[in-house]
């Protein structure tokens, strides 16, 4: 027995000596949270995995407009010799793009102007849609509807100009756009090696048109070339996807020779990134043993918490040969209360503010976060450069809803919840108000008194998704506590998956009746603002808009949608004056209404070795782009 | 033997085909919308007419507007496909993953490659343990080893494996930092050869198997224990020894053949395991196999995918226990179905 444990013993530690050989001192591993899936095509063209994304943002990075530091849509001028747009007389705009000379792919190929041009031109072809890519530009392009529905032979608003210029005719109803700077955005990716050598774009005058485009002819390409992670694969970012292992779920990038730079021309100088798969249950002692070293964008405050102590451990420091650092960034959007404000109580704005006034969302966010979150006050986060250039104006002009069950109860009074079950003057309990036929609506929870007067009970249905701690704290603060009780409030928390409560939300019949009534009028969520400030369509009247799910609050408020509309459509692109005089005024009168109340915004923090130097990052600013401005300490 | 093989296949056909209807309609009772969540990414960008022809097309391109049955028949491969092909489980293929964006069959391999190089470790070497240790402990039964192995037995069987994992975890990974303590390869590692990578990952996997097996030792090393305490009891064991012959032979050929009967069962049900990931282990671990694979697949609402992983182990399970029937005839020729 004692010769077996000493035999397995020693074939332990000789397993330890093989696999501690591997290991390099300066080798960046980030541990990512989303499992790396393997598509690795262009876009979302089929997934849209967070970290596939990231591994395509490190090969795909040659691009005519880009994302600055704060977000902003920029011209990469590394790549664009220029980029001009003119308003033609039909309403479109045309964009010219003239690229620069010299660009190379990872092969060492040229990149020539086809390569900019096909992924555009084929999202107008009906080809995409057969292989299943997620492609839209035909809806963009002026004659991209016409190609892709088989009735023109070319794409009349794309044009291959010459070897090194290109224009993009753009629809007259996307124009303008505030962010309009976004459909002169070209990427390079290789044509040969996406759709192979059968296929071609051509330009005879008349609009681009693909050669041999076919189902058949590009599918086994573009599947090995949306798969394919190795020396082979032809890219143009900082990095080359030199290697994914399928069973391991871990990808190596290397740096890219003939990459360009970034906008700023910045190349990368870390010579190797290993992606790895990091577990919520073991992530700690992951980065303390060094399975990985790179621990980005943390939002739990416990997790943060947690970081922190292993940041300071000295004998951890000791036993690894290094140590960590952090850096901090507030979230761009926030968790929030939302409310269904066409029905039952939630549809009177006084009892969405007495809620919101019942919530002491201070320490909400502060218990939720663990101390690394705050509160915002409207549909913002506080990353944005439009919340940073109005910070004082927002301070002084919206309402920001502070604890007060007693200014809920005077709301509610005012607004006529006065009354008891019977109709009589309210003592304690539910509170009730006398509403109309149409505003009482088929809420479940009415009362008809005999004389036929509608009693609508302050019961609010709440749906919760599972397993969520978020509204374990909101049951606790809030449904359960004594102060809602007290000011005459009921609010039903209703747990469910969270599929069945997007079904709630959208009120999608077609997944049963039941869901096509409104049930619920508070749902708890989370919600994230991409760099392009677009809510055109999130406040929508149009009724058939809003049975597609665009308007989920179910507020109809014309000044609203106008605002959210004219924001973005009707500001010329780079009037930032406007467009932020137009971002204020939206603010406000969505903190006015409170279709949603926001709960917290975290502030998330990202870990990494403290042998890496110059590392910022920021909301907008990701692990990707902040990578290649970082060296490694001498 | 050959007729009774025969026709419990038969029976493996329809079961299959009723398990195979049951599965596919209790997922799409579930209420959910797969054209919806591939096109909400999109949305924003898109206005309500734009929106609506694209979900229409979608929900086209997914047969989603056909009745069940159909649906059904089509993805068995006994009805036409969007293309107008029969393509199906009949025809070998498994579905599609929504979650991918591949064709199942190709999602299963590496996992299900990883699961069964796992297992197989794990399986030999609780065999391997605990068959030995049940023997031992039934003959020296009462003896302080016995009451000493009853106990840490006990506790193997008793405390869940995400517990063990995590203690082991601690000890072996973070405070004598002998094992990795996550994944299947060393992160960067450039390898000279096939044997290194081989190295490097049995290294990886050392771990979780030793966690798995020591999970997995209560329970077989009480079966094998009692079974061979039953056995020891027997009439002819008094026998054999009242004949004089030495404890081995009485022990290994004539106890422990028959003590095997009823752990034979549980042994084959073992190596049919091997197909099957363990969903705490491999989440745990960072390993992908098929129980990390199946909680993907059903947390993103990916049914191809679950259902194709779902029959897969519907049919080893059909098969195993014909095996595990035939086997127990060949073990015991008193069951012998063609006696």
């Amino acid at each position: 027995m004692k010769k077996i444990v000493a035999l397995l013993l020693a074939a332990m530690m000789l397993m330890g000596l093989v696999g501690a050989q591997a290991e390099d001192a300066h080798q960046l591993i980030y541990g990512a949270t989303t499992e790396i899936s393997g598509d690795f095509a262009p876009g979302a063209w089929w997934t849209n995995n967070a970290t596939d994304k990231m591994l395509r943002d490190f090969t795909n990075d040659c691009s005519t407009v880009v994302t600055d530091q704060g977000g902003a849509d920029i011209v990469n001028y590394t790549v664009a010799e220029s980029v001009e747009g003119v308003m033609n007389d039909d309403g479109t705009k045309t964009y010219t793009v003239k690229i620069k000379d010299g660009l190379k792919f990872n092969n060492g190929e040229d990149i020539t102007i086809k390569d900019f041009v096909w992924a555009t031109a084929f999202g107008c072809s009906s080809v995409a849609a057969d292989v299943g890519a997620k492609l839209t530009s035909y809806l963009t392009v002026v004659g991209g509807q016409e190609y892709y529905d088989g009735t023109a032979d070319t794409i009349t608003g794309l044009h291959i100009v010459d070897d090194n210029t290109l224009s993009i005719q753009v629809v007259a109803d996307k124009v303008p756009y505030y962010f309009d700077i976004t459909y002169a955005g070209f990427t390079a990716f290789s044509m040969k090696y996406w759709l192979g050598d059968a296929v071609d774009i051509k330009d005879d005058g008349n609009g681009v048109y693909f050669e041999g485009l076919t189902k058949d002819a590009i599918a086994d390409t573009l599947e090995a070339a949306r798969f394919n992670a190795s020396e082979t694969r032809v890219s143009a970012g900082p990095y080359n996807l030199v290697e994914f292992d399928q069973a391991s779920k871990q990808a190596t990038l290397v740096i890219n020779p003939y990459y360009a730079g970034n906008f700023e021309g910045q190349k990368p100088s870390i010579e190797k990134i290993i992606i790895t798969k990091a577990e919520d249950a073991t992530w700690a002692d992951a980065l303390k043993t060094g399975a990985f070293n790179f621990y980005d964008t943390m939002t739990d405050g416990t997790q943060i918490n947690q970081a922190m102590d292993i940041i300071e451990d000295e004998a951890n420091k000791a036993a690894l040969g290094y140590g960590f650092d952090f850096t901090q960034f507030n979230r761009p959007g926030y968790g929030k209360i939302m409310f269904q404000s066409d029905f039952g109580p939630t549809q009177f704005v006084a009892v969405r503010k007495a809620i919101a006034h019942l919530l002491d969302r201070a320490e909400f966010a502060n218990t939720f976060c663990a101390g690394w979150g705050g509160v915002v006050n409207g549909p913002y986060g506080t990353a944005m450069w439009m919340y940073q250039d109005a910070e004082e104006w927002l301070d002084e002009n919206l309402d920001n809803y502070a604890y007060n069950p007693d200014q809920a109860v005077e709301l509610l009074v005012n607004d006529g919840w006065v009354l008891d079950e019977n109709g009589n003057d309210y003592v304690e309990g539910i509170r009730y108000k006398k509403v109309t036929a149409e505003e009482a609506g088929q809420y479940v929870h009415n009362v008809t008194l005999d004389d036929g007067t509608i009693l609508m009970p302050l019961i609010i249905e709440w749906s919760s998704s599972e397993g969520n701690s978020v509204s374990d704290l909101l049951a606790v603060m809030l449904a359960n506590g004594e102060q809602t009780a007290a000011a005459g409030v009921k609010i039903n928390q209703n747990v469910m998956t969270f599929s069945e409560l997007l079904n709630y939300m959208y009120r999608d019949a077609s997944q049963g009746d039941k869901y096509g009534v409104p049930t619920y009028g508070m749902f708890n969520l989370a919600t994230n603002f991409t760099p392009e400030y677009d809510q055109s369509y999130s406040f929508t009247l149009d009724p058939d808009m809003v049975a597609q799910g665009y308007n989920t609050d179910f507020i109809f408020d014309e000044q609203l949608d106008k605002l959210s509309m004219d924001m973005v459509y009707g500001v010329e692109a780079g009037d930032s004056e406007t467009y932020l005089d137009l971002w204020q005024q939206f603010i406000a009168r969505w903190n006015e209404l409170l279709p949603e109340l926001p709960l917290y915004s975290n502030v998330y923090v990202s870990v990494y070795p403290d042998w890496l130097e110059n590392y910022t990052q920021d909301s907008y600013w990701d692990f990707e782009q902040a990578i290649l401005y970082a060296t490694i300490a001498e | 033997m050959g007729k009774y093989i025969l026709k419990r296949c038969g029976y493996i056909v329809i079961v299959f085909l009723i398990l195979s209807f049951l599965m596919y309609s209790l997922y799409n009772l579930i209420p959910t919308d797969p054209a919806r969540q591939e096109l909400e990414p999109m949305r924003q960008g898109l206005k309500a007419d734009e929106y609506e022809v694209l979900y229409k097309q979608t929900r086209a391109r997914m047969g989603l507007d056909d009745p069940l049955v159909v649906r059904y028949l089509r993805w068995m491969g006994l009805w036409k496909d969007m293309d107008g092909t029969f393509n199906g489980i009949v025809e070998g293929n498994f579905g599609y993953s929504n979650l991918y964006k591949r064709n199942v069959i190709e999602v299963i391999q590496a996992p299900m490659g990883n699961t069964i190089f796992i297992n197989i470790f794990s399986t030999i070497a609780a065999l391997g343990i605990t068959i030995p240790l049940g023997i031992y402990c039934a003959v020296h039964k009462g003896k302080r080893f016995d009451s000493v192995t009853q106990v840490v037995t006990m506790l193997g069987y008793s405390i869940p494996v995400y517990i063990i994992a995590l203690i082991f975890m601690f000890v072996f990974c973070v405070f004598w930092r002998i094992f990795p303590i996550m994944g299947q390869k060393t992160a960067g590692a450039v390898y000279a050869n096939a044997w290194e990578e081989f190295v490097d990952m049995l290294y990886h996997i050392c771990l979780p198997v030793i966690v798995m097996t020591f999970g997995s030792l209560g329970g077989m090393t009480r079966y094998v224990r009692s079974s061979m305490i039953d056995a020891l009891s027997m009439d002819y064991i008094r026998t054999a020894r009242a004949k004089g012959l030495k404890e081995k032979v009485v022990i290994y050929s004539h106890a422990w053949r028959n003590a095997l009967l009823p752990v034979i069962t549980s042994i084959l049900g073992w190596f049919l395991g091997v197909f099957s990931g363990s969903v705490i282990i491999e989440n745990t671990f960072s390993l992908n196999g098929m129980g990390k694979l199946y909680w993907a697949g059903l947390n993103n609402l990916d049914f191809e995918l679950v259902l194709a992983i779902q029959m897969f182990y519907s049919v080893v399970s059909l098969v195993g226990s014909l095996l595990i029937d035939i086997s127990y005839g060949l073990v015991d020729p008193r069951v012998r179905v063609d006696k």
